[in-house]
């Protein structure tokens, strides 16, 4: 039988179909001789023409099927889960040997990483619809934790034009606009805004303060964070290579391991503080492990994942893990720093033995962006990421 | 915020009920929006279901802080006094509200403090403390109270005694406290019904007081929540008096004593 195409599904029995039984067939018989096979590109039936979305765009945006269809995605998921799992078993073990309150403290903390991982694995697995969704609501969340921390939430407009800059990220990649160039335009914009609306407020004292709050906010909550979104407009990399899941899954992961490296090794064998005004437990050593361990891991699996495109060679892998380790520690220095000027030791308190969401999340400000160009320079002529998908999803033709 | 000082949320620990419940509660866009769209809804109904009249508008003062007082007949006199009020102080505007009915639990301690932006006021244990903070809250910053004094609904129509809380938080201070008469809330919404129904409410705002004079102790509170008293009562006789004339009856009642 050849390659089966997707219909939308107008019956249980084709929804159980597609659900159920063509993706264990698959996984039972093999991605290559499965009667069902991803990525049948440029299927226009005549069901999906007009204003509805093709189906390319819809399987992108919705198609839930596929989530486990690139063989790291898998893997990363299985790590990920057993990794907790095995965490949880350690924390039930060791419980004896503890303090009633500290196991409280980090079993607290174990849960709120299940949580954590639910709600970041789900929505990327699902569609790419659900993880621009995710990626907005993290924004939100974000940079409302922020605006709380440094007093900018008192000033609604500079307030309320953030979130209609959140707001507008997430349309301009839902979109995907010609080259994403309104999701790049965004950025100058909404700074420009920001100042804008501050001006007939006529109160120049605190001017700088203000706008450069609201800036920063943006940047750092709104568009850095905001080009996640713009990962998952990758339908097929550079036309052969994976579908945007396991790159997002291997960017977020890397950069908690990264995170998890680098308190392990400073644990075990760190000494000298790498900057004690700013965050006195972060250590030379942590850093340098980090950084040899998050490259040596993205290496490996960007080998895997990227094999067949311009960027699985080991210059460009090693660049990408390095990258990835040396802005994770940037961004967690950046919230500290941040922390350290309010005189706040946690931002938020949304996360039972976390914190806040950003106290968790700091890590991942300053990665998307650099990632996302640094792919695409790697890509060369099939950049940049997203150039194999159809744009202007809603504004245009309709994918 | 203080000029290039940063200034983190006073509630930036707290979450859930907590914050909602806490007295030093700080909103931000969304709360503003709802209170928008709650004030928005609530200043139309007033006028069209219950043809709000407001008399003595000018008597309100310019610019918080200040508190307003008045008889307390149903759920629909805070906000009345607060559609009198700009729509652009719905922020620093607080109507104290009974713990035990409004923070009950979690999901109406949300609603109340982010839409109502109600404060609780713990009726069964309303101690000294609690009275201390709503009265530095006062002092501290730009704030409106919205206050019962009367501590509950009348079950019959006829205003109750006040209570000194309105005293602890303003003797000794010079914050405003306007005294304002509500009347047609007891039929618009009585007690035992759920909801309102149609009938005219009017309202009646008094000349502002100040207690600058009197000391922050018992018998000082007490001289102002009597002083409020006879303030309100004083406004009732002369709505009553406004009615009956308009009707062209004679006066049925002695005037206020």
């Amino acid at each position: 039988m050849g390659p089966r195409n997707y219909r939308l599904a107008n019956s249980w029995r084709e929804w159980r179909l597609r659900a159920v039984v063509l993706p264990a067939d698959r996984y039972i018989h093999g991605a290559a001789t499965s009667r069902y096979q991803w990525g049948d590109d440029d299927d226009q039936s005549p069901a999906s023409g007009g204003k509805h979305l093709n189906l390319t765009t819809r399987e992108r945006l919705f198609g839930y099927e596929r989530a486990l269809d690139h063989p790291v995605s898998v893997e990363i998921v299985a790590c990920v889960i057993v990794g907790l799992a095995i965490a949880g078993v350690l924390i039930l073990v060791l419980r004896s040997r503890m303090r009633e309150q500290s196991y409280r403290v980090v079993f607290a903390r174990w849960r709120s990483w299940c949580w954590l991982v639910g709600v970041i694995i789900v929505p990327v697995l699902a569609g790419a619809a659900w993880t621009m969704l995710a990626v907005m609501l993290l924004s939100l969340l974000c940079f409302r934790e922020y605006s709380r921390a440094t007093g900018l939430f008192r000033e609604k407009t500079i307030c309320a034009v953030i979130v209609l800059g959140i707001l507008m990220v997430t349309f301009a990649a839902l979109d995907h606009w010609q080259d994403d160039r309104l999701f790049f335009a965004l950025g100058p914009l909404t700074a420009a805004l920001i100042v804008i609306v501050s001006i007939p407020q006529d109160r120049p004292r605190g001017f700088i303060q203000r706008v450069a709050l609201g800036v920063l906010g943006f940047a750092l909550f709104g568009f850095s964070l905001g080009y996640i979104s713009n990962f998952a407009n990758i339908g097929r990399l550079a036309g052969s290579g994976p579908d945007y899941r396991p790159i997002v899954l291997l960017l977020i992961v890397g950069v908690g391991l990264n995170d998890l490296f680098a308190e392990l090794v400073g644990k075990l064998v760190g000494r000298r503080p790498l900057l004690p005004s700013t965050s006195p437990r972060k250590t030379w050593a942590g850093a340098i492990g980090a950084l040899l361990l998050t490259t040596l891991l993205v290496t490996l699996v960007g080998h895997r994942l990227f094999a067949g495109t311009p960027i699985d060679h080991p210059g460009w892998l090693i660049g990408l893990g390095m990258l990835i380790s040396l802005l994770g520690q940037l961004g967690s220095l950046t919230l500290s720093s941040i922390k350290r000027d309010v005189g706040v030791k946690d931002i938020g308190a949304t996360l039972p033995g976390h914190g806040g969401l950003l106290d968790r999340f700091d890590s991942l400000v300053l990665v998307p962006p650099a990632v996302y160009h640094y792919l695409s320079l790697a890509l060369g002529e099939n950049g940049p990421l997203g150039a194999d998908q159809p744009y202007r999803i809603l504004t245009g033709s309709g994918g | 915020m203080e000029d290039w000082r940063l200034e983190p949320a006073r509630d930036l620990e707290l979450v859930g009920a907590d914050r909602h419940r806490s007295y030093y509660r700080e909103s931000g866009l969304v709360a503003n929006i709802a209170r928008f769209g709650w004030w928005t809804m609530m200043r139309a109904s007033l006028k069209v279901l219950h043809r709000l009249k407001v008399h003595g508008r000018e008597h309100l003062p310019q610019y918080p802080s200040f508190v307003l007082v008045a008889n307390h007949a149903s759920h629909l006199d805070a906000m009345v006094l607060g559609s009198t009020l700009p729509l652009r102080l719905r922020d620093q505007l607080f109507p104290l509200a009974a713990g035990d009915v409004f923070f009950h639990t979690p999901a109406l301690a949300a609603f109340s403090a982010t839409v109502l932006n109600a404060l609780p006021v713990w009726r069964k244990k309303v101690g000294a403390h609690a009275i201390r903070k709503l009265r530095e809250r006062l002092i501290d910053e730009p704030s409106i109270y919205i206050l019962f004094p009367e501590g509950g609904r009348t079950r019959d129509g006829s205003m109750k005694p006040f209570k000194s809380g309105i005293g602890m938080m303003t003797a000794g201070t010079s914050i405003p406290v306007v005294p304002c008469h509500l009347s047609g809330t007891f039929e618009a919404f009585p007690p035992e019904s759920f909801i309102p129904r149609l009938h005219r409410v009017s309202i009646r705002i008094g000349k502002p007081r100040t207690f600058e004079h009197l000391e922050n102790r018992r018998p000082g509170w007490d001289e102002v929540s009597r002083t409020l008293e006879t303030d309100v009562r004083a406004l009732a006789a002369t709505t009553a008096g406004r009615n009956t004339n308009t009707t062209n009856k004679p006066p049925t009642t002695d005037p206020a004593p």
